[in-house]
């Protein structure tokens, strides 16, 4: 494909997701449900940045978790603004990174994974734990919502209007975009590539294999603290079971499985077709239970389309 | 104090070998990283509780019963892990961390979050002062585990089956050119382990709550004994689960029991730094010649 013809697709998806809120047309469940796609697609981008090299995390939710307790903790005791705080919390996700990029950098394949899913015990027993700090397990409430932006006329509610924050998802994820595109299609992004498919001939050229995977990791892991963050704010309230669970470390990976894992549109084309069918479809049909939907579409997704679906529609399109 | 204390991680640890037992079964003869052992394991346990609560079945008798159901369970799951492509260990991994959130959330849909026990076996018979460490319940645990680990132990190194099953744990293409069918080792592999899981279940149910996101805990500690003992090791791998008993019980009445998932998470990083041979299931042979 020519890369003018490659742009518009993704132009096209960008016209309707910008012009579909502002036509009127869509209401606020549409925009809860798609603006939580755009924030659970940006969050698998982030963990794709790392497994892009190869260590597929089963532990993303440390990051996540981390970054959200930042946030929160420094909002409820100091009130500071959501943006800093929200920094702070990747800020904090990336120090945690950094450790793992110092302790596992001799792990590979199933030994990273498992060393990635038990560390996110540590910060999660943590913060059950230090109750004077963190409340416990029964989590922060009342952190402040997002704030408003006044532009004169304008008042930009992102904390209770929705249609706003939809756009400040939309946005929020578009710059996410920008770190994915960039670790898939640049010099470092081949270097990415290099590391994933022979870690010897990828040194033989030059390539720093540590310190590549490093950089992945730690940028990746300073992205989903950000996330946390986020979330945090978004939500209003944080839990240790909430934030470090299980099912936050397998959604970017079965988001970035489902979609594909080494396009660059792919975390976030199974984010914008698992999410939405999750909360609307399961979540009436099942409402204890639906998130069972995600474990399952690891299965399919593994056994049957082990590219993800966009590389598969790709190849369709293409015998056709 | 001391004596409750051994006592404790001696009973616990007996059933953390069960429970690693299978588990390194599984991963040493197939190389399949199933990630839902613990799942599987609560599975038998709330088979043995719907078979209790449902048809009034004994507790005893949903032993066997939970026996012969599970390695129907896993052979199903090999049939389907077969088609997992390379990296085989990785992948998985990954497949079995999606079939452990079905499952959990299948068995919240099934049996609810509410923490459910079943009975304890009934052990009239002993004279009930005759105990004063252990009480009857942990004595059954006990010689259930040690009975297992025992027979697992005599099938292994005591017979041709076994001799086969340890020779494509050592080296799965030598193996295969002595003429032992790879695949129909797997196939046991997995029945085996799934005999393990079913008899695991109803004394997990037994001694801890059964609660559908219980089933981490034990994988954890079946990956734990598997890479400290390295695979298919009877012997170290009963080691391995009283060390870890008594560290787990030893954390918990120093630190808290909230603490606990820690002390094992901090385990697990430390033996895959440390002993990042223990996972690996083809090269024994430094070992063999000491």
């Amino acid at each position: 494909m020519k890369p003018a013809k490659q742009l518009i697709l993704p132009a096209f998806g960008v016209l309707i997701l910008v012009g579909w809120p502002l036509s009127g047309l869509s209401t606020d469940m549409h925009h809860r449900v798609l603006g939580m796609a755009f924030f659970y697609g940006a969050f698998a981008m982030t963990w794709n940045i790392s497994a892009l090299t190869g260590a597929v995390s089963l532990g993303h939710a440390a990051f996540f978790g981390l970054g959200a307790y930042a946030a929160g903790l420094t909002s409820h005791y100091w009130q500071i603004s959501p943006f800093l705080g929200v920094l702070l919390g990747g800020l904090l996700g990336g120090v945690y990174a950094c450790l793992w990029a110092l302790l596992f950098k001799n792990l590979r394949g199933a030994r990273f994974a498992l060393a990635s899913l038990a560390s996110v015990e540590i910060p999660k027993t943590l913060a059950d734990n230090w109750d004077s700090l963190t409340s416990g397990s029964l989590g922060l409430v009342g952190i402040q919502s997002l704030p408003t932006l006044d532009l004169g006329a304008w008042h930009i509610a992102w904390g209770d209007d929705l249609k706003a924050q939809y756009f400040l998802l939309l946005a929020f994820m578009s710059m996410m975009v920008l770190f994915h595109f960039r670790s898939i299609r640049s010099r470092w992004g081949w270097a990415i590539r290099c590391v994933r498919e022979d870690e010897l001939a990828a040194a033989g050229l030059g390539v720093n294999v540590g310190a590549v995977r490093a950089q992945a990791l730690i940028l990746s892991g300073f992205l989903a603290g950000i996330c946390g963050g986020l979330y945090a704010h978004l939500m209003g309230m944080i839990e240790p079971a909430l934030v470090f669970s299980l099912h936050l470390s397998a959604m970017p990976l079965v988001l970035s499985l489902f979609g594909g894992r080494y396009e660059v549109f792919g975390p976030l084309l199974g984010a914008l077709v698992l999410y939405p069918i999750d909360q609307l479809l399961f979540h009436s049909l099942l409402p204890v239970g639906h998130a069972g939907l995600y474990g399952l579409m690891i299965i399919v997704t593994f056994l049957f389309f082990p590219q993800g679906i966009a590389a598969w529609l790709q190849k369709r399109g293409k015998s056709a | 104090m001391l004596l409750q204390l051994i006592a404790s991680s001696f009973s616990l640890g007996s059933f953390y070998a069960l429970i690693a037992l299978g588990f390194s079964l599984i991963f040493g003869i197939t190389r399949a990283f199933n990630l839902a052992h613990g799942d599987l394991i609560l599975l038998s346990g709330y088979l043995a509780y719907a078979l209790y609560k449902g048809l009034g079945a004994p507790v005893l008798l949903t032993l066997p019963l939970c026996m012969l159901a599970l390695p129907i369970v896993t052979v199903v799951l090999h049939r389907f892990l077969r088609h997992v492509r390379e990296p085989f260990e990785l992948n998985t991994l990954v497949v079995t961390f999606g079939l452990s959130m079905v499952l959990q959330n299948a068995m919240l849909l099934a049996f609810s979050a509410n923490f459910r026990l079943l009975p304890k076996a009934d052990f009239t018979m002993l004279p009930p002062e005759s105990t004063p460490v252990l009480n009857p319940g942990q004595i059954f645990l006990i010689a259930l585990s040690l009975l297992a680990t025992a027979a697992t132990h005599v099938l292994l190194h005591h017979t041709f089956l076994g001799k086969a099953l340890r020779a494509t744990i050592q080296e799965r293409e030598a193996a295969r050119l002595a003429g032992i069918p790879v695949e129909r080792m797997g196939v046991v592999a997995f029945a085996l382990g799934g005999t393990l899981i079913g008899l695991a279940g109803p004394l997990y149910g037994q001694s801890a709550y059964l609660q559908p996101f219980a089933g981490p805990e034990p994988t954890l500690t079946a990956i734990i004994i598997t890479i400290f003992a390295g695979v298919g090791r009877t012997r170290g791998i009963l080691l391995g689960g009283w060390i870890l008993g008594f560290v787990e019980s030893a954390a918990a009445l120093v630190l808290g029991s909230s603490w606990r998932e820690m002390v094992a998470a901090v385990l697990l990083i430390a033996l895959l730094l440390l002993r990042p041979e223990g996972l690996l299931t083809l090269r024994p042979h430094r070992e063999s010649k000491a």
